[in-house]
C-alpha cells in the first residue's frame, strides 16, 4: 500500500487518541464534580429534614403519569406500589396506550374502575382518547384508555388530563421507592424556577421485590446485567451528578423525572416522532426556557429511586441500545442550533457538544479507531510495547472511571449493602472493557446507523418480570 | 516514523499506566474504607441507641431521673447523644420534646461551635439541631443564622423558629422573607402557617402593608389561607382592590374563596374578566363562594371560557354558589358544557 494511505491511517490514529484523552478527561471531569456535589448533597440531606416536607403541608400535589402497553402480567402490582408511595397529595393517572392484551380489563377489576368525566386541561398531541376512567376504591387512581401511539403520545395524553402543578414521567413497570417522590420534589422546594428534576434509575434485576417494592438489594446473576448495574451507577452518579452541578443536564430519564406542567405544556409537551421523547424534551426544555429568558432550572437528584428492569439477552440489550443512540441522534440533529452558542450557557456551550461530538459521533469514531488500530498492528508498522501500553492506558483508564462511580456509590448511597457485591463490582470495573464496551459501541454505530437510514419504532423489548 | 513507535510516548504512556493504576487502586482503597467506615457507624450508631434507649424511655416517663441518665454519658459519647436525641426530638412534640432537650441540653455547646463552620452544611445542620434542641437558650445563634450568607442555613434557622409553641420568634423570621425569594411560596407558607394562629394577625399586617414585596405578600396570604384565618377576608379583598401583581391578586382571590364573606363579592366581580386565565379561574372560584344565587347564571357562561381551567373554575362555583340543580340540568343536556358539569358532580359525589 501506497505511504499516502499510511499517512492516512497514521492521522487517523491521532484523532482516535485525541478522542479516546478528550472522551475520558469530560468522564473525569464529571466524576470530581459529582464527588464535590454527592458530598454536599449527602451532608445538606441531614439539614432539612424529610419528615417536615411530609408533614407539613408544603409539598405541592403530584400527578404519577405512567404509560402501559400490554402489561397486563405487571401492571396490578405495579400500580399497587404506585397507590402506596409515601406523598402528601398525590394521584395516579395510568395511560392505557391502545394495549393489544388485557391491561384495562385487569385494572377495571382489581381497582374497580369506572367511566368518569374529566375534561383535559391541555391539548398536547395525542391519539383518541376511548374513555377515563376513576377507580372506586381509589380515588386518586385514573385510567386514560386510548388508541395507540407510543410512549410519548400517551404522556402527552396522561399531561392533557393532569390537574397537579408537576407531574413524574415514569415508566408503568417500574418500582419507586415509597420515599423517591419526596426527595425528587426537593428542587422545586428550593427553588421556585425548577422546571424539571430527574432521580436515579437502578437494575432490580437480582434484587428481591415483595409487592411492587424492593426489599433486598442485591447483584443479579447474569453477568451482562451486572456490567448494567456498574454502567448505570457510573451514567447516574458520575455522569449526571456532574452534568447538574454545571446546570447542563440534558437528559432525565423517562423512567423517573419530574416537570412543571406548565413549563412541558407550554413548550408544546412530549415529541411523538423521535424514539428519545425524554431527552427531547429536557433539550427542548432548555431551548424554549433559553430562547425566551425565562429563568429556569433542570436539576438532579441522586438518592430518589426507581427501580427497573434490564435486558439479561444480548439481542434485547442490543435493541435498546439502539434505540437508545437513535433517541440521542434524533434530538441533537433536531437541535443542532444549540451546539455551541452562549444563549443556551453551559447546556449549549459544555454538555451539548460533548453529546453532539462525543456520545452521538464518537462510537463511529472509536470502531474506525479499532479497525485502523487493527490494520497498523497486522501491517507491522506498530510498536508492541507500545500497542500494549495502550491498550493498558485503555483498560485502566476504563477500570478507573467505573471504580470511582463505585467510590461515589459508596460516599453517597451505598445501596448494595455486602461487601461482596461491592468487591464483584470491582472485578466487573476492569472485565467490563474487553469486550462489554466494545459491543456497546457496536449497536451505537448501528444505532447511527439506523437513525440515518430513518428507522422507527422501539423494537421489541421482552421483560422477566421481577423476583 | 510510524505510529505508535515514539520512544518519548511509549515512556508517557507507561507513566500514565502507572498513575492510573495507582488512581485505581486508591479508589478502590476508598471506596472499601468508606464501606468499613460506614459499617462501624452503623454499629456504633445501634450501640448507642440500644444503650441509651431505655434511659430515654425512663427519662420522658419520670422527667426527674435526667440527672442521673445524663452523668452516665462519657464525654467522647456526647456528640454521638446529640444525633440520637435529634430523633427523638423530630418525633415528639410538647413535654416529651422538653425532656429531650433536657437531656441534650449539656452537651450542645460543641454544637453551637459546629454552627460557626465554614462548611455550609455543617453550619447548616448545627444550627438546625440547636433549633430542635436548643431553644431558648441558643435562640440569639439560631436567630443571627437567619441573616447567614448562605440562603440553605437562613431557611433552615427560619423553619427551625417557626414553631406554634414559640411564636416570639415571628417577627424576626417575617422580616427576612425577602431572603427566600427563590423558594417554593406553598413550601414558605407552610413554614409561616406552622407558627399557630397567635401570629395570624402580624401575618395580616404583613399582607396589608403596600411597601413589602409583592411575593412576600403572597406568601403571607398563602399562610393566611393554610391557617383559615377568618379575620384575613377584609385584608384580602383590600389588596385585590389595590395590588397588581399578578401572584398577589392570585393568593389574595384564593384567600377570599376561603374566608371570605357576601360583602366581599363586588371587589371579586372586578376580576372575573381579567385578561389573565389564572386570576379569571380564582375570581370565578371566589365568587362561587361569597356571591349569591343571582352570580350563577353569569358563572353558568363562564363555563363556555376557551381556557379548560377557567370552565371548570366557573363550574365549581356554580356548585358552591347553590347551582346544583342547574349543573345537573347542564350535565343532563348535550350542551357544550354538559362534560365539565358532570365532572364537577361527580368530584361532589366522590368528596362525599
Amino acid at each position: 500500500m501506497n505511504e499516502g494511505f499510511w499517512r492516512a491511517i497514521e492521522i487517523f490514529n491521532y484523532v482516535v487518541l485525541g478522542y479516546f484523552i478528550l472522551l475520558n478527561a469530560v468522564y473525569l471531569g464529571t466524576s470530581v464534580f459529582a464527588f464535590g456535589a454527592l458530598k454536599r448533597y449527602a451532608l445538606r440531606l441531614k439539614s432539612l429534614d424529610l419528615t417536615d416536607l411530609i408533614t407539613s403541608g408544603g409539598a405541592p400535589p403530584i400527578s404519577l403519569i405512567a404509560p402501559a402497553y400490554n402489561e397486563a402480567l405487571t401492571c396490578v402490582e405495579s400500580v399497587r406500589s404506585l397507590l402506596t408511595i409515601e406523598y402528601p397529595e398525590f394521584e395516579v393517572i395510568v395511560v392505557n396506550d391502545g394495549s393489544k392484551d388485557e391491561t384495562v380489563a385487569v385494572l377495571r377489576d382489581a381497582f374497580q374502575l369506572e367511566p368518569a368525566n374529566r375534561i383535559p386541561t391541555a391539548y398536547l398531541k395525542s391519539a383518541k382518547v376511548r374513555q377515563v376512567y376513576r377507580s372506586r376504591s381509589h380515588p386518586s387512581l385514573w385510567l386514560v384508555d386510548k388508541e395507540n401511539g407510543g410512549k410519548a403520545d400517551a404522556l402527552n395524553a396522561g399531561v392533557n388530563y393532569c390537574y397537579t402543578p408537576i407531574f413524574c414521567a415514569m415508566d408503568a413497570d417500574s418500582l419507586l421507592e415509597p420515599e423517591a417522590l419526596i426527595r425528587i420534589v426537593r428542587p422545586f422546594l428550593e427553588d421556585a424556577t425548577t422546571i424539571a428534576s430527574g432521580g436515579v434509575l437502578r437494575i432490580a434485576n437480582g434484587c428481591k421485590v415483595e409487592r411492587g417494592r424492593v426489599v433486598e438489594v442485591g447483584l443479579p446473576r447474569s453477568l451482562l446485567a451486572r456490567f448494567q448495574v456498574l454502567e448505570y451507577l457510573r451514567v447516574f452518579l458520575a455522569g449526571r451528578m456532574g452534568w447538574a452541578a454545571i446546570d447542563a443536564s440534558l437528559i432525565i430519564s423517562g423512567a423517573f423525572g419530574l416537570f412543571s406542567r406548565t413549563a412541558v405544556v407550554n413548550a408544546g409537551g412530549y415529541a411523538t416522532d423521535t424514539v428519545g421523547e425524554d431527552m427531547e424534551l429536557v433539550v427542548r426544555l432548555h431551548r424554549y426556557h433559553a430562547e425566551n429568558g425565562i429563568p429556569y432550572k433542570i436539576q438532579f437528584v441522586p438518592d430518589p429511586v426507581a427501580w427497573t428492569e434490564c435486558p439479561e439477552s444480548l439481542a434485547v440489550l442490543a435493541r435498546q441500545r439502539d434505540r437508545w443512540q437513535r433517541g440521542l441522534f434524533q434530538t441533537l440533529t433536531r437541535h443542532k442550533r444549540m451546539l455551541l452558542r452562549p444563549t443556551y450557557k453551559a447546556a449549549g456551550m459544555v454538555a451539548f457538544p460533548y453529546f453532539f461530538f462525543l456520545e452521538m459521533l464518537g462510537p463511529a469514531i472509536e470502531l474506525l479507531g479499532y479497525l485502523s488500530f487493527a490494520v497498523t498492528i497486522v501491517a507491522g508498522r506498530a510498536d508492541w510495547y507500545f500497542v500494549g501500553a495502550f491498550l493498558a492506558v485503555a483498560v485502566v483508564l476504563g477500570g478507573a472511571l467505573s471504580l470511582a462511580a463505585v467510590a461515589l456509590e459508596e460516599l453517597s448511597f451505598h445501596r448494595y449493602p455486602r461487601l461482596v457485591d461491592l468487591l464483584q463490582l470491582f472485578s466487573l470495573a476492569a472485565l467490563e472493557n474487553l469486550g462489554y464496551r466494545q459491543l456497546n459501541t457496536w449497536w451505537r454505530v448501528k444505532g447511527t446507523i439506523s437513525a440515518l437510514r430513518g428507522v422507527e419504532g422501539w423494537g421489541k423489548m421482552t421483560r422477566k418480570g421481577f423476583s | 516514523m510510524s505510529f505508535f513507535d515514539g520512544r518519548e510516548v511509549l515512556a508517557a504512556l507507561i507513566v500514565v499506566v502507572a498513575t492510573l493504576f495507582v488512581v485505581t487502586v486508591v479508589f478502590s482503597m476508598y471506596a472499601v474504607g468508606l464501606r468499613l467506615r460506614h459499617q462501624a457507624r452503623d454499629r456504633r450508631r445501634d450501640a448507642f441507641a440500644e444503650k441509651w434507649r431505655e434511659p430515654t424511655l425512663g427519662a420522658l416517663a419520670a422527667p426527674e431521673s435526667i440527672a442521673s441518665f445524663t452523668a452516665a454519658i462519657r464525654d467522647d459519647e456526647r456528640i454521638h447523644f446529640v444525633g440520637f436525641a435529634v430523633q427523638y426530638a423530630r418525633r415528639l412534640r410538647g413535654d416529651g420534646r422538653d425532656t429531650i432537650r433536657a437531656l441534650a441540653k449539656p452537651y450542645l455547646g460543641v454544637i453551637a461551635r459546629r454552627a460557626d463552620s465554614s462548611n455550609v452544611e455543617i453550619r447548616a445542620r448545627a444550627i438546625q439541631t440547636l433549633g430542635l434542641l436548643g431553644l431558648p437558650e441558643h435562640a440569639p445563634r439560631v436567630m443571627a443564622a437567619l441573616d447567614d450568607r448562605s440562603p440553605l442555613v437562613a431557611m433552615v434557622a427560619a423553619r427551625a423558629l417557626s414553631q406554634e409553641e414559640s411564636p416570639e420568634y415571628a417577627a424576626a423570621v417575617l422580616g427576612r422573607l425577602g431572603r427566600f425569594e427563590g423558594w417554593n411560596r406553598r413550601f414558605l407558607a407552610s413554614m409561616l402557617a406552622a407558627m399557630g394562629p397567635k401570629v395570624a394577625s402580624t401575618l395580616r399586617e404583613g399582607l396589608r402593608n403596600a411597601g413589602a414585596q409583592p411575593r412576600a405578600r403572597a406568601v403571607l396570604a398563602e399562610a393566611l389561607l393554610l391557617q383559615g384565618d377568618p379575620l384575613a377576608g377584609d385584608v384580602a379583598a383590600e389588596v385585590l382592590d389595590t395590588a397588581s401583581d399578578r401572584d398577589l391578586q392570585i393568593t389574595a382571590l384564593r384567600l377570599l374563596a376561603s374566608v371570605g364573606r357576601p360583602d366581599h363579592a363586588a371587589t371579586v366581580r372586578r376580576h372575573t374578566d381579567a385578561a389573565d386565565e389564572v386570576v379569571r379561574a380564582q375570581a370565578l372560584r371566589a365568587l362561587g363562594a361569597v356571591g349569591s344565587e343571582s352570580d350563577v347564571r353569569g358563572l353558568i357562561e363562564a363555563m363556555s371560557d376557551p381556557s379548560p381551567w377557567v370552565a371548570l373554575s366557573a363550574a365549581r362555583a356554580v356548585l358552591d354558589a347553590g347551582g346544583r340543580s342547574a349543573l345537573a340540568e347542564i350535565g343532563s343536556s348535550d350542551r357544550a358544557t354538559a362534560a365539565i358539569a358532570r365532572q364537577v358532580l361527580s368530584e361532589e359525589r366522590v368528596a362525599a
